[in-house]
């Protein structure tokens, strides 16, 4: 098993903060936002001498909870810092780009990270639409659209012109190029039906995030089932699991901090918001209708002592498949970082080396 | 927006009775067919609206009598000239599919000068090796050459039809890489447009490249979720770049797409 460690950027607010989301970013405070980006490569060497294989980071906007809006810029700033580690850039939320500059941007920080980049690309979350003023319910046909784009960008040699459905470019010629040839190690990323097809068409991973082993080994079956039918077979590392981690010295500590924790979603849409979007956006694992937001907090999938979690990666290696866990020890958005390095360290000690033959 | 009407002629050159369908103004853009043999598209609609578009059934192809004397696709070019020549089209702009594809390019080779520009749309010139042509029934053809067969409104080539010109396709394709074709590419300057869509199943959309690696001038584009029958699997997107590009030729990769919101 390879393991990850999903960055979020803790920021720790000096005063309370609105619940709703987009958050009012009069709220920020800058001080404490600089002192969040500095502690991050604190604790991100730490990771890496810990042996963590990648650092994640992802896109959201307009809150404190992961404050790494620009995906690109969190990487190329680690990449800087961090000397081994590999960067996961899962991903940049593809409907909202410009395909061509995501194409470019990665190129580039592969090169310069010295082929040390990971690719996740996805349709982002049902918020995530409000953002820059996208229809949701044209983010699946934009998503699958780009994400092609991305691909021909990265290999075709020849200058091309893309007469697309949602993108047209008359010309495109990308430099540099990304070092790993043809490209990075890239994943399609969600549990949909349409996700886990366009990776197994185009040979890519799959990463899927927080649903129980069971939910989302649905969406990792289906993925092995496309991706026989174009006559290929994955492997364990092109399957990424992203999960809650809760870590503590024994069982009982680990669940008590569970239920101290907030049971509801950190800055949710207003209600009127919420379900308006429920009529318009569609989401699905494997083809089977969910709802498009996740009401109440994220699961944590991984909880317990050592013990327990070394026993619940290797159900999560056999039920979901995965190679790959990226986890956020400790639940995003927790301005708590005494518990998280507690959390890591005992990781890195207690859990690590036992789960590497997994 | 009224429809374009297409109205049958018939022209003789080298012998032939040449059947022609022919709509629009302004200027012209002459189409030489696939190995399927001449079928109207939206796309021929939409681009009459902008030239004056004549789609050649090249002899031995639909209802024409069977073809037995063009030995050479430089000789069936030549054939199409004469045809076009009759029409008293001193230039014009080209436009060949798949089969038709390699016929244009001849033409254009042969006829240097007055080929204003040239489409090809899924050019079989050059083709991956062990490239099959689509086979068998209307159905399993038609899932071989469109993306979208649920967008098909012409009923299927009769397979009787499509048949009767197979020995004349079969002895004109030529080999899937022609070095005699290829060595004299090198010097055909006309704007060309290469077009394949990203899901054709008969000649993979990377043979495009190769016609960029090859002509002085050449533009490669990708219509996204078309498949070998681009016209009719999208039909406005591909009329929209070609039409953009016989009028601007090299300057369509300028945009002219406005974008402001609210004045």
């Amino acid at each position: 098993m390879k393991v990850s460690f999903f960055e979020t950027v803790r920021y720790r607010a000096s005063k309370p903060l609105p619940s709703e989301w987009p958050v009012p970013s009069g709220v920020y405070d800058p001080e404490a936002g600089s002192r969040a980006y500095r502690d991050m490569i604190e604790r991100l060497e730490f990771v890496e001498d810990l042996g963590f294989d990648w650092v994640s980071v992802s896109e959201h906007h307009y809150s404190p909870r992961i404050l790494t809006p620009s995906p690109i810029v969190s990487a190329a700033f680690l990449a800087a810092h961090l000397k081994k580690i590999k960067i996961a850039l899962l991903g940049p939320i593809v409907p909202q780009s410009n395909p061509v500059r995501v194409a470019e941007e990665i190129a580039m920080l592969d090169t310069m990270a010295e082929g040390r980049l990971v690719v996740g690309l996805l349709r982002g979350t049902s918020n995530e639409s409000l953002t820059y003023d996208l229809n949701p319910a044209e983010s699946r046909e934009r998503t699958d659209e780009g994400m092609e784009l991305i691909l021909k960008a990265w290999t075709e040699p020849q200058p091309f012109g893309w007469q697309g459905r949602h993108y047209r470019y008359r010309t495109v010629s990308i430099w540099p190029r990304p070092l790993q040839q043809p490209h990075p190690p890239t994943y399609s990323l969600g549990t949909s039906r349409e996700a886990c097809e366009f990776a197994a068409r185009h040979h890519l991973g799959c990463g899927v995030s927080y649903g129980s082993f069971e939910g989302v080994g649905r969406a990792t079956k289906y993925y092995r089932e496309q991706c026989a039918q174009h006559g290929w077979q994955p492997s364990p590392e092109q399957i990424i699991y992203r999960a809650n981690m809760l870590l503590a010295d024994t069982d009982e500590n680990a669940h008590e901090t569970l239920r101290k924790l907030p049971g509801t979603a950190p800055f949710s849409m207003r209600p009127g918001v919420r379900d308006a979007m429920m009529t318009i956006d569609s989401r699905n694992i494997a083809g089977e209708a969910r709802s498009p937001i996740v009401s109440g907090a994220l699961p944590t999938t991984f909880i317990g002592s050592p013990d327990t979690v070394v026993d619940q990666v290797r159900r999560c290696r056999d039920v979901v498949g995965a190679g790959v866990i990226d986890i956020s020890l400790h639940p995003p958005g927790s301005s708590d970082l005494e518990p998280l390095m507690r959390s890591l360290e005992l990781f890195g000690k207690k859990v690590l080396p036992r789960i590497r033959d997994i | 927006m009224a429809e374009t009407k297409f109205r049958e002629h018939h022209v003789d050159a080298d012998g032939f009775t040449i059947r022609y369908l022919e709509a629009g103004d302004g200027a012209p853009l002459v189409h030489l067919h696939g190995a399927g043999g001449l079928r109207l598209t939206p796309a021929h609609e939409l681009l009459a609206r902008r030239f004056r578009v004549v789609a050649f059934e090249m002899p031995g192809f639909g209802t024409s009598p069977v073809n037995t004397r063009t030995e050479s696709m430089p000789e069936l070019a030549s054939t199409m000239a004469r045809a076009i020549d009759k029409l008293g089209l001193d230039t014009f702009n080209l436009m060949g599919t798949s089969f038709g594809g390699k016929t244009a390019l001849w033409l254009a080779l042969q006829q240097t000068g007055r080929v204003l520009a040239l489409v090809l749309e899924a050019p079989a010139a050059i083709r991956q090796e062990g490239a099959a042509a689509p086979s068998g029934t209307p159905d399993e053809i038609a899932r071989r050459l469109y993306a979208h067969p649920e967008r098909v409104s012409a009923p299927p080539i009769d397979p009787a039809l499509r048949a009767k010109a197979q020995p004349l396709v079969q002895r004109l394709l030529g080999p899937h890489r022609d070095a005699d074709l290829e060595g004299r590419l090198q010097d055909l300057s006309t704007p060309t447009l290469v077009l394949f869509g990203t899901l054709d199943g008969v000649i993979v959309p990377a043979m495009g490249r190769i016609y960029k690696d090859l002509m002085p001038n050449c533009h490669l584009v990708f219509v996204y979720d078309a498949a070998h029958a681009i016209s009719t699997d999208r039909p406005e997107a591909f009329s929209e770049v070609v039409s953009d590009f016989l009028e601007r030729r090299e300057a369509f990769v300028i945009s002219r797409a406005e974008t402001v919101i609210h004045p």
